[in-house]
């Protein structure tokens, strides 16, 4: 066991091939129906970008609300490029990626002179400056939405119902939990955290604030766009501007906030819960926005660090405890 | 000469934080800053170390490089830390965390290998944490690595700050009040562990602090500033006969006569 522990320590990425196995077993094992596999591979799609925005929002700081901006900027890159160059996934995918990171540095720039508040109203005003600018011209079909995006397919195989492309929505899923935690526990997510904690002092440290916080801005945005290129070539591959407004990005904020700002497992496991919990209420769709709203409230009350911190604080007083013998004030 | 400044001006709207100050400090040298509140003192701490601008006209040179507009994290990046009078802690970081945070311009691997997570970088990154944990435990908080830095008690935190600015393995350490609100024994154990840190990473230290015997004791030179402007310099002994300097801080020296004069009215 200890040898394993040694193993994966030195080659992270060993943990992420055998999470790859699990969960392409997952289907055939424990899935009963299509629906299912439909759920699995929105949450894979809400981890990513939850992912992402727990860089930007957990890890630097930087309050932004205008992050489903940038995932409709994904979808409806991989939804135009298909819709007037017919191109398929493949190339949809990293296009999608590239040009979400532009618009990330467009989201970014106010961060450099606006923090909290302020800085949330103006990615607010981003956000949903995209959203109009989708919505009203006829280039992005906006009244019926860009329908029958197709599936990809790889090798004559084609990943064309939910069950079969749960395998795509996870290996993209896993390559991006991947990144984001090489980013993060290295002195890249360091300099990340001083910046949220104290720009000033991490400036004086020799961190450069300008560069990590339009960093943190393009890393996040190209989860978004990843996150984007997936959902708009899911099965049946229908997109829609009414996909992409403040009650999603609420949704977003509550996976963060409750999965905990600024824990490495946060967005992860924040998306998982929501999403459920998302699908789960459909039935109340009227009481949704209240739910998230709520949760997002009593949990930064109630359990500031969310569900990760809250779990590290258990293992960590113990370990303390066990170290020192006393027991911590 | 390490820090060299000429002619160091700023002022805010009509107030002259800092009037001109010329101020040299040689290598290896522990040099006192003392004055009275508003003189000036963490002013020039901010203009050297970038976080203000300073006024056209001053210069300021730092090993060799011209950093009169030079951005502050460039300025840590050719070796000068500094630690704040709030202290302002990571506060919401793990102890270690804090310190390893200051290791940032040391970090030898670039942000590519960081995003691909190579082997080399987690060597790397465990080589640093094993270094900041000697750091740690040489200034006491070993035990406390875990922990956030909030949970620290108040000459921890001191502690803390003190090791975080040594991380980088300055050429110059600037601190700023490393002993207010300290007891006297506190005092004198952190100043041993200042002394002793100087020692073992061959450090120059500018000190501010208002706790007169700690300046007296170990500075090699005192500076003295009033109302932004350097009004003495010298050894400690030369600086605490300084008429200027008790006038500064104590107040006018009177003759008999005009101490009669002043009783009278």
């Amino acid at each position: 066991m200890e040898k394993f522990k040694s193993i994966i320590r030195d080659y992270p990425f060993i943990a992420f091939i055998i999470a790859f196995v699990i969960l392409a077993f997952v289907p055939s094992v424990v899935f009963t129906d299509v629906y299912q596999s439909h759920l699995a591979t929105l949450i894979f799609v809400n981890i990513v970008v939850a992912a992402g925005l727990n860089i930007v929002k957990g890890y630097c700081g930087q309050v932004t609300v205008g992050h489903v901006g940038l995932f409709a900027v994904g979808s409806y890159t991989a939804g135009t490029l298909f819709l007037y160059l017919g191109l398929g996934f493949w190339v949809t995918l990293p296009i999608a990626i590239i040009v979400t990171a532009f618009f990330g540095v467009a989201m970014g720039i106010p961060s450099f002179r606006l923090e909290g508040p302020y800085l949330a109203l103006a990615t607010l005003g981003g956000g949903e400056a995209i959203r109009l600018f989708i919505e009203n011209g006829n280039f992005f079909r906006s009244t019926f939405g860009i329908s029958d995006i197709p599936t990809p397919s790889l090798m004559g195989f084609n990943f064309d119902s939910p069950d079969r492309y749960y395998f795509i929505s996870m290996t993209v899923m896993i390559i991006a939990v991947y990144f984001s935690f090489s980013i993060l526990r290295s002195g890249v997510g360091r300099a990340f955290m001083s910046i949220r904690e104290d720009p000033i002092c991490a400036a004086a440290a020799g961190i450069n604030v300008k560069k990590y916080k339009i960093l943190a801005f393009i890393l996040s945005a190209m989860f978004a766009g990843a996150a984007g290129a997936v959902y708009a070539h899911m099965p049946p591959g229908y997109i829609h501007p009414n996909n992409y407004t403040v009650i999603e990005m609420v949704t977003f904020l509550a996976m963060v906030v409750l999965g905990g700002l600024g824990h490495i497992w946060g967005g992860i496991i924040g998306a998982i819960v929501i999403t459920i919990v998302y699908d789960l209420t459909r039935p109340l769709y009227k009481y949704q926005l209240l739910i998230f709203g709520l949760t997002i409230v009593l949990t930064i009350l109630f359990m500031p660090k969310g569900l990760g911190g809250f779990i590290d604080r258990y293992f960590l007083e113990k370990r303390f405890k066990k170290k020192t013998g006393t027991e911590k004030t | 000469m390490l820090l060299k400044t000429k002619q160091l001006s700023k002022s805010f709207g009509g107030l002259k934080a800092m009037n001109k100050v010329d101020f040299e400090l040689p290598k290896n040298e522990i040099r006192g800053i003392i004055g009275p509140n508003g003189s000036g003192k963490s002013t020039f701490f901010n203009l050297v170390s970038g976080i203000y601008d300073s006024d056209p006209g001053s210069y300021i040179e730092f090993d060799g490089h011209d950093i009169t507009f030079t951005p502050p994290h460039e300025i840590a990046s050719y070796g000068l830390s500094r630690t704040f009078q709030l202290l302002r802690l990571y506060q919401d970081m793990t102890v270690i965390n804090n310190v390893m945070s200051g290791y940032h311009t040391r970090v030898p691997y670039k942000f590519f290998d960081a995003v691909i997570g190579r082997k080399k970088i987690w060597d790397q990154e465990r080589a640093i944490k094993e270094e900041m944990m000697e750091l740690l435990s040489f200034v006491g908080l070993a035990d406390y690595a875990e922990l956030n830095a909030s949970e620290l008690s108040g000459g921890q935190r001191r502690l803390l700050v003190l090791a975080r600015a040594i991380a980088m393995k300055p050429k110059l350490l600037m601190l700023d009040e490393p002993a207010a609100g300290l007891s006297p024994v506190n005092v004198d154990n952190l100043m041993k562990i200042i002394m002793q840190l100087k020692e073992k990473y061959g450090l120059t230290l500018i000190i501010i602090e208002h706790i007169l015997k700690v300046v007296m004791d170990t500075c090699n030179s005192v500076t003295v500033f009033d109302h932004g402007q350097k009004i003495a310099e010298g050894t400690p002994a030369q600086v605490k006969d300084d008429n200027a300097v008790i006038e500064a801080y104590l107040g006018k020296k009177m003759d008999d006569e005009e101490m009669r004069k002043a009783l009278a009215v």
